[in-house]
């Protein structure tokens, strides 16, 4: 398979840099692969799961905390801009479990503004996400 | 009247170091957090200057309309309703770094009834109330925000804007030019325009301005814009906080520097007189030794 220039930025760091010959990325619309010479295309990401084709052939999961999918003209360049992005088997399990279930506490409480329920169920989806990447087969 | 003198000499030479011992002390402190800092900054850089090369290229390629990028033309001018977010620093003692923040959104001079605040940073928070202002949401503590942190700001931002409480978004930072520059800047965020992005990207950013000939949006480009314009927003702030941070630590590190220095000059001048006087009594003791002597 061709293969392109993929960049994963976060703030963080840039998180990937190197040549890729396919990306999986869940799209607010669905699961959305992308392969060489791919025409421009610009999606927004929410929090799920992505998973990139390193320069063995081998897939390689992630869970990525909203952002931006983009393809340069010419399908050359592909570029995806999260918040956050951590490798599988990187994810800190107990950390996910713990921040899973402060959040779930939070949702329970009524008192919250509906600002303050958006972000802990953001926190909620964030974890929920990490556990399901990290779980994964 | 030599010893009185002395003493109280020595007493000030005595507290102008212990000051300076709480000067170096600090500064130390804020060059390793500006050390950390800095390194922070550096790495988000690359992620700011894509998300921001991308939203340029977007409203370069303009026709889509938002609830993000209408303005209220029909208001008239000194009726519109600002909303200010203001970063400045949680703690005194770094110089001019808070006040000229201040001097900046004083320099808007908004309408107080008409203007909403976002302070961040207790002096910010600090500032505001005093004033009495409409604090619409409070932030401290800029060295251990979190994602959360940074998302509750932008949305509260975006809420107030896209609920018609507020006409217009303004975000006061400042920004990390060097180590020896730092700058108070003032970005208005909504309504968004692709002309304020380009103003206040510089340079670089007007060449990368051609829009793209034909790009799909996936599923429509409202929808995309409407997710992508929020992200924008919190990159944006995440950028300024993280470079206001950066900008107090270095300039709390120039003022210590500046008082150690100070402090170190009046101790020698300090000592100097102190020496002086001490001799002046010596000799006086002689010439009363002396003097004793000789009537004798």
């Amino acid at each position: 398979m061709t293969p392109f220039n993929l960049k994963i930025i976060t703030p963080a760091k840039v998180f990937f840099d190197d040549k890729s010959a396919n990306v999986i990325v869940r799209t607010t619309v669905g699961d959305v692969g992308i392969l060489a010479h791919h025409e421009a295309y610009i999606a927004a990401l929410p929090t799920g799961k992505m998973r990139v084709m390193d320069k063995d052939g081998k897939y390689r999961a992630a869970a990525v905390a909203t952002g931006t999918i983009r393809v340069e003209e010419g399908g050359e360049d592909v570029v995806i801009l999260a918040q956050s992005c951590e490798w599988k088997e990187k994810i800190d399990i107990p950390r996910a479990e713990k921040s899973k279930k402060e959040a779930e506490k939070l949702m329970e409480d009524s008192s919250l503004s509906d600002m303050e329920r958006d972000l802990a169920e953001q926190k909620y989806k964030r974890a929920i996400n990490r556990l399901s990447v990290a779980n994964d087969e | 009247m030599a010893t009185g003198n002395m003493k109280t000499i020595k007493r000030r030479i005595k507290s102008v170091g212990s000051t300076m011992q709480i000067t170096k002390a600090m500064e130390l402190v804020a060059s390793s957090k500006l050390r950390r800092a800095k390194q922070k900054s550096i790495d988000a850089r690359p992620y700011f200057d894509a998300q921001f090369r991308m939203l340029t290229e977007l409203s370069g390629a303009g026709n889509v309309e938002t609830v993000f990028t209408q303005k209220r033309l029909h208001k008239e001018d000194e009726d519109i309703k600002r909303l200010h977010i203001v970063i400045a620093g949680d703690r005194g003692l770094a110089g001019g770094y808070n006040s000229s923040v201040f001097k900046l959104v004083a320099a808007e001079k908004a309408d107080k009834k008409l203007t909403k605040i976002i302070a961040i940073g207790k002096k910010s928070v600090e500032y505001f109330e005093k004033r009495g202002y409409d604090i619409a949401v409070k932030r401290i503590g800029l060295e251990n925000m979190s994602a959360g942190h940074y998302s509750e700001i932008s949305n509260a931002a975006i809420k107030l804007f896209v609920d018609g409480e507020v006409d217009e978004v303004k975000l006061f930072y400042t920004k990390f030019v060097s180590s020896m520059v730092q700058e108070t800047t003032s970005i208005p965020l909504l309504p968004l325009s692709g002309e304020n992005i380009k103003k206040h990207m510089g340079t670089d950013a007007s060449a990368e301005l051609k829009p793209p000939k034909a790009i799909t949006y996936d599923p429509t480009p409202e929808a995309v814009f409407n997710r992508i314009i929020p992200n924008f927003l919190l990159s944006i702030i995440q950028c300024a906080i993280s470079e206001s941070f950066t900008s107090e630590q270095c300039a709390r590190r120039v003022a210590m520097e500046s008082a150690s220095d100070n402090a170190e000059e009046m101790i020698e001048n300090l000592s100097l007189l102190y020496n002086r006087a001490r001799q002046e009594k010596i000799t006086n003791e002689i010439n009363e030794i002396v003097g004793g002597a000789n009537a004798l």
